[in-house]
């Protein structure tokens, strides 16, 4: 057995147990720091107010990011995250293999799949002809259409790589202004985030040689790192997305717009 | 009871506030400490981001995060410095933390531009606690805690006479004597010294706009307060819950079905949303602000407006506003009373902060001058905390500069505003930058508006 298979037969259900037990760790620590206490009359917004107020807390720290970090919003926000890694963790054709063989209801989003590079993005376009392919299903019949041309692997995982080279670039200048906020913890998850995109890259392209074994070796330290990402993601700031994003928000609004009236 | 201190460094001291401050979790505490990614969004909001970039919320409130992973998590207790955890180590870096802590107005515009609802400001007040414990407080602060705990400021001459000056032109304005400490009164209007300091005629037109409604009223005869709870500027949540108590017990005896404030900074807050925590019990009356009341009467047309045309903008204090939602209401009542009212360009949510909240408008030197010739007392000042002080005051006009410039383009000549310290920070620094305006309680310039209808 290879890194490769390790990776994708083996590590799995080791990794969604430390992820699980960690992310048991991080909840309970919640519970077990509650304590009862009354809480003041509310004051009363009608439900309209506070649907609104709920969809503009998610949405005022875009704004307010557009309006006055305007080269963070596209770096981090746009380029690493919604062009870069979430549509690629969930969409790539590759991840979507993946995670359906641990998880076959993941199959379930094949329509949204996006192709791997710029090529079968092209082809996918332009190609009369539905690709000869042993895999389940063939990205002609994706909902993206011609999209697919700019929608692919290549292009996301160019701009998540500039992104993230982007962040870290911004940490070590932040360190050595002295800013004490930037923790080694920042530079170890992103470069490990790099690290993926990397060899992902690498990976799809068959890169640095197109012998059999450099690709699955290439391909094996991706999802190993990757798995590595997952395990440790109760432990880092990724957490952020599985969890306090959405507590933080709601938390928020449950504050200023429910119990203020903000 | 701890002593100011400056100077030294006491390594049990540093050990012992540190170990009080991280047994005072809760959830909400452990996601600001836990959950930030630092992707320094907030700074920019932060007013006091102006005067340097180590002054954005993120990077002052991770000195919390230092302080409760050295005493909280089990990693970075053994490996400190690969964590970003421990406490200061000597007598400068405690000086350190404290120049940063008290860089934070805890306006709470970070906490609406965090992508994750962290409220760096709650975190700042954390260290405040901290520094307090270790004898990191300005003076003047500490002297009015003190004052305020033990209710000693009611032996202060300079205080009993200030106190009954403002209680005489408040007789004036309601046209007879003032019905104080009436049991049983519908309306328990509550005031403080800051407010007699800094805005007496808030109090005097508070009076008014009560006498003027005739309703069944009453206010206390003696000052319950410095500014309730002022503890809480400093971190100390023992001092503020005390205060807080006293006054609740105070307020019971009354039995008012409402408590109503002209001072909408902390206290309103404190007192409106604060309150049932800190007593263990739902309060047995509500609290409004007099923007509330004079609205609903409005609105019930027992009251109405002699519309004037003065060019009048408003201030939200941050307390009142993205703290207590009350936002459109002030607008909407200075609206009636003004044909000439103008809102300011960051009116709203996001309102611009003045500066100065938080305690530091309250300690800085120009405050403690006043301080001590109204009360006579002779605050000794150590060196270190002068250089404190002195450096505050002019990062203080730096930070509260967007205020100023929002009130210039919008041309008013009235500030309506209803904060002690957003009244006394835009006052200063309205002088530092020229600007010719009066700045008052909203009270102020509704009270000759108002009439029965």
């Amino acid at each position: 057995m290879d890194l490769l298979d390790f990776a994708i037969y083996v590590a799995p259900p080791y990794v969604v147990g430390i992820f699980a037990f960690g992310a048991t760790y991080r909840l309970l620590k919640y519970l077990l720091f509650w304590k009862r206490a009354p809480r003041p009359e509310r004051r009363k917004r009608g439900a309209g107010h506070l649907a609104k107020e709920l969809v503009m807390t998610f949405l005022d720290p875009i704004i307010q990011s557009i309006k006055r970090k305007p080269h963070d919003f596209i770096t981090g926000l746009v380029m690493l995250h919604i062009l870069g890694v979430i549509p690629l963790i969930f969409l790539l054709s590759q991840h979507i293999a993946f995670f359906a063989y641990w998880f076959p209801p993941y199959a379930l989003l094949e329509p949204f799949a996006i192709p791997l590079s710029a090529t079968t993005g092209a082809l996918s376009a332009v190609s009369p002809i539905k690709p000869v392919s042993e895999m389940q299903w063939g990205f002609v019949n994706t909902i993206w259409g011609p999209l697919t041309i700019i929608l692919n692997g290549d292009v996301l995982a160019i701009l998540a790589i500039l992104g993230v080279s982007y962040k870290l670039g911004d940490k070590i200048v932040r360190r050595a202004q002295g800013l004490h906020h930037v923790r080694l913890g920042d530079f170890f998850d992103l470069t490990l985030l790099l690290l993926i995109l990397v060899f992902g890259f690498l990976a799809a392209h068959h890169l640095p040689s197109g012998d059999i074994v450099t690709y699955r070796l290439m391909l094996g330290i991706h999802i190993i790192l990757a798995e590595a990402l997952v395990a440790l993601l109760p432990f880092t700031k990724f957490w952020h997305f599985v969890f306090s994003f959405w507590f933080g928000k709601l938390h928020e609004w449950y504050d200023l717009k429910y119990t203020r009236g903000v | 009871m701890v002593e100011v201190d400056w100077v030294s460094y006491d390594p049990g001291r540093v050990k012992a506030a540190a170990e009080s401050i991280a047994s005072h979790m809760d959830p909400v505490m452990v996601h600001f400490i836990e959950n930030c990614v630092s992707c320094a969004a907030c700074e920019t909001a932060c007013p006091y981001y102006a005067v340097g970039e180590e002054y954005g919320p993120v990077n002052k409130a991770e000195n919390l995060r230092k302080l409760t992973r050295s005493q909280l998590s089990i990693l970075p207790k053994i490996f400190p410095w690969l964590f970003h955890a421990g406490v200061p180590r000597s007598a400068e870096e405690l000086n350190k933390w404290a120049e940063m802590a008290y860089r934070c107005t805890n306006c709470g515009l970070c906490y609406v531009t965090c992508p994750f609802g962290i409220h760096s400001g709650e975190m700042i007040k954390l260290v405040r606690g901290f520094l307090t414990k270790t004898g990191r407080v300005p003076t003047a602060l500490k002297a009015m805690i003190d004052l305020e705990v033990s209710t000693a400021y009611n032996q202060v001459e300079g205080f009993k006479k200030l106190w009954s000056e403002v209680l005489e032109k408040a007789k004036e304005a309601a046209g007879g004597e003032l019905p104080l400490d009436k049991k049983g009164a519908k309306y328990l209007y509550i005031t403080s010294l800051a407010e007699a300091m800094i805005s007496p005629e808030a109090i005097v037109s508070a009076v008014k706009i009560l006498s003027t409604m005739g309703v069944d009223w009453t206010m206390p005869s003696d000052p319950l307060s410095i500014r309730a709870p002022v503890g809480a500027l400093a971190g100390d949540g023992e001092a503020a819950a005390e205060t807080i108590k006293r006054i609740y017990n105070y307020i019971k005896e009354i039995g008012p079905e409402y408590v109503v404030l002209s001072d909408g900074g902390y206290p309103y807050t404190s007192f409106r949303f604060d309150l049932p925590k800190i007593v263990g019990e739902k309060p047995p009356f509500k609290v409004i602000h007099f923007v509330e009341l004079v609205l609903e009467a409005a609105k019930r047309g027992e009251i109405k407006f002699k519309k004037g045309d003065e060019k009048v903008t408003w201030h939200s204090p941050c307390k009142m506003g993205r703290f207590a939602g009350l936002i459109e209401e002030p607008a909407e009542v200075l609206s009636m009373a003004s044909s000439n009212f103008r809102k300011l360009a960051s009116h709203g949510l996001f309102n611009k902060c003045c500066g100065g909240g938080n305690a530091i408008a309250c300690v800085v030197l120009p405050t403690l001058n006043f301080l001590g010739k109204l009360t006579g007392m002779n605050m000794k000042i150590s060196k270190e905390e002068m250089e404190f002080l002195k450096n505050l005051e002019h990062d203080m006009h730096i930070a509260g500069k967007a205020k100023i410039d929002e009130i210039k383009e919008s041309g008013a000549d009235v500030v309506a505003t209803a904060c002690v310290g957003c009244i006394h920070t835009i006052r200063m620094n309205a002088r530092v930058y020229g600007l010719d305006v009066a700045v008052k309680n909203i009270v102020e310039v509704l009270a000759d508006k108002i009439e029965k209808a």
